[in-house]
């Protein structure tokens, strides 16, 4: 029943020197990424810039101690106070969250609904999902702005335009992973038997209870992959935070952003916005540490048409 | 326990007619077999039973009462699926305990009840385990005891034994038809093998093509079938039936090879106004015997055999009459060789005659 595809998936695919040969070209390949992801966590904790192996440096936490008191030119000079690094660190995780609720609220129900219910323009709009996963965001930016404007313009009061970016941003960056998501979760619904849900039915439950008693905790995988692809996407957005937020609401792409586009990249100390950068990249690099396999699996068995 | 109806009942897939237009009664604590190949309907049938499918038309009745548009968790029944459909990600325990919960049975109700019922079926000792680590007995175990465990006025079964290996299926047939008789409970069982239905059911419903071909008791629907497909899909191996040239100068007639079959009364009389060419001459592989020279009582045929099968107990000898194969059940001493000439016969009771065209049994018509 379910999972049997990672046994499957576990046993090496190459052996013997082939691997050996494998395993260097790939090392190769992605040796560009190690060296700079390698570079900017190395030198978050280097008493200077570490950009190549023969720079000799100290080990410290004085960059990370530095970023979170806001102190990021080379003079100390505090530029932030310690409360609106916090902010935005928070304004960050707000966002990500948000997306991943969004995402999920939205994905699992029609997930479900495309798995398990017949009605007209089922097929034809499941491959307008497709169609619309490939639209690129940026490409919505004109026709979403003027949705905002005009609603922030019309509808909202002064005082609420804070909440309603927020609560805008994060709809409308959620709705850009929520078609694929659907593609997912569909696959993972499709392999959990009618039967699993008729039982609970019989057993006196209600369409409801099926859902989350039987359906629910057998795509747990399918849910968590995209809910992590969601916190990315969140977390690691730009153009859109950049666009919608109010310009005092930073994240932290949009503070890093901010920090080498406003020239004062000559004044920044480097090893101290390494930390910033290091910080920003931390969920992505934690989540496909942990997440190989559960990824893997996502990829290669929930997405079935 | 309770009594089950269905009135009219039709249920249609799109352009497939699923059930078409079924009468049917369910006697109240008895055990009745849906028996059908599959295609033929008689899942579909249970699922209507069971409330998971609506019917396009017709009303289902549990005792006298119109069920009809009520949900499966509104219906107090209890079903077996044929993959069983545990949860896996519960234990057994939960497992069985999930109808109670549901109910919002008080906790010391629902384990006492989950702990009887687990007695019951000895499944006590697996408790903490989780479905994929047992097997396939115990699995089935598991699903009927949940399916019981809440008191269920109809228990349903979709074919619960097909997924397990013939010797555990000998076993667990015997005693699901005792725990059937010691708890009286109202039980439909759904098969396509012939011979559970026949020796679990206290009613056999035959189906075929979404229509029910003939009900009863399992000696009366094996004895009698009332058309050519139940006479041919009941029994192991099932009767033999082919065409045979009808002979109306004298008296009505059937020309057989090596012989000719007279019946007599009413039989007769059918024969000669159904006024056809050829009917359909039947007959079940026990009620023949084999003879190396005729005899001069019952029916006579003459044969070539074509296989003998030793089965220990019994010898099924295929014969060739006639251009059609023909399988006799004879005793376990039977010899011969191939390509023997050998003489079949038939006791004049035994014999069968169907209508060609509507293939209906002759003797049951009226």
């Amino acid at each position: 029943m379910m999972g049997n595809g990672k046994n499957e998936l576990m046993g090496p695919l190459v052996t013997g020197y082939k691997s050996y040969i494998l395993i260097g070209v790939l090392l190769l390949v992605s040796l560009p990424l190690i060296l700079a992801y390698s570079t900017l966590i190395i030198t978050s904790f280097a008493n200077t810039i570490v950009s190549n192996p023969w720079v000799k440096f100290n080990f410290t936490f004085d960059n990370w101690i530095a970023f979170f008191r806001g102190e990021l030119s080379t003079t100390h000079a505090r530029i932030y106070t310690t409360g609106e690094i916090l902010r935005m660190i928070g304004n960050t995780v707000i966002v990500a969250a948000g997306v991943t609720a969004v995402v999920l609220g939205g994905s699992a129900t029609s997930a479900y609904a495309y798995s398990r219910m017949k009605y007209r323009w089922r097929k034809g709009s499941l491959k307008l999902l497709l169609l619309l996963h490939a639209f690129p965001g940026v490409a919505l930016i004109v026709g979403v702005y003027t949705i905002y404007y005009y609603t922030l313009v019309k509808y909202i009061p002064p005082q609420s335009r804070t909440l309603y970016s927020f609560f805008f941003v994060i709809l409308a960056r959620a709705s850009l992973e929520i078609p694929m998501s659907i593609w997912i979760l569909k696959g993972f619904f499709d392999r959990v038997p009618w039967e699993l849900e008729w039982s609970v039915l019989i057993d006196g439950g209600s369409r409801w209870t099926a859902f989350r008693h039987a359906v629910l905790p057998l795509v747990k995988p399918g849910i968590a992959a995209v809910a992590i692809f969601a916190f990315l996407a969140g977390w690691e957005d730009l153009i859109y935070v950049m666009i919608f937020l109010p310009p005092n609401q930073k994240t932290l792409a949009t503070f890093i952003e901010g920090q080498l586009a406003s020239g004062s990249l000559e004044t920044s100390y480097l090893p101290i916005m390494a930390a910033a950068g290091t910080l920003y990249l931390l969920p992505t690099i934690l989540f496909f540490i942990f997440t190989q396999r559960l990824l893997l699996e996502t990829m290669s068995g929930g997405l079935k048409g | 326990m309770v009594s089950v109806q269905l009135v009219k009942v039709t249920k249609r897939f799109g352009s497939v007619v699923a059930v078409n237009n079924v009468d049917l009664e369910i006697p109240d604590g008895r055990f009745t077999a849906l028996l059908g190949p599959s295609g033929s309907g008689k899942t579909t049938l249970l699922y209507l039973i069971a409330g998971i499918y609506r019917p396009t038309r017709g009303k289902i009745l549990f005792d006298g009462k119109d069920v009809t548009n009520l949900k499966p968790n509104e219906r107090n029944i209890g079903l077996v699926f044929q993959n069983y459909a545990l949860y896996p990600h519960m234990k057994v325990y939960d497992n069985i305990s999930f109808p109670l919960r549901l109910a919002k049975k008080p906790k010391s109700f629902i384990d006492k009840k989950v702990r009887e019922i687990a007695a019951m079926l000895q499944i006590d000792h697996l408790l903490d385990r989780y479905p994929a680590q047992l097997s396939g007995g115990q699995q089935q175990r598991v699903a009927l005891a949940r399916a019981l465990v809440k008191e269920p006025s109809v228990l349903l079964l979709d074919e619960p034994l097909s997924n397990l290996d013939a010797m555990l299926r000998l076993k667990i047939r015997s005693e699901l038809k005792r725990l059937q008789k010691d708890l009286g409970i109202t039980a439909i069982y759904v098969t396509h093998d012939q011979s559970e239905a026949l020796a679990m059911a206290d009613k056999v419903v035959v189906i075929n093509n979404g229509v029910i071909q003939q009900e009863g008791d399992p000696h009366e629907v094996y004895r009698n079938p009332r058309n050519v497909f139940v006479a041919s899909f009941i029994g192991s191996p099932p009767a033999n039936i082919f065409p045979v040239k009808v002979d109306l100068v004298e008296e009505p007639c059937v020309i057989l090879p090596g012989g000719k079959y007279c019946p007599k009364g009413i039989l007769a009389e059918r024969l000669k106004n159904l006024g056809k060419e050829t009917v359909l001459f039947g007959f079940r592989p026990e009620d023949a015997t084999l003879h190396e020279v005729p005899r001069h009582d019952g029916i006579i045929m003459e044969g070539e055999v074509y296989t003998i099968e030793p089965l220990g107990r019994e010898v099924i000898v295929t014969l060739k009459v006639d251009g059609n194969l023909v399988k006799v059940i004879a005793p376990p001493t039977t010899t011969g060789r191939i390509s023997q000439r050998v003489y079949i016969n038939v006791p004049r009771d035994k014999a069968m005659l169907f209508d060609p065209d509507t293939e209906k049994n002759l003797r049951l018509i009226g």
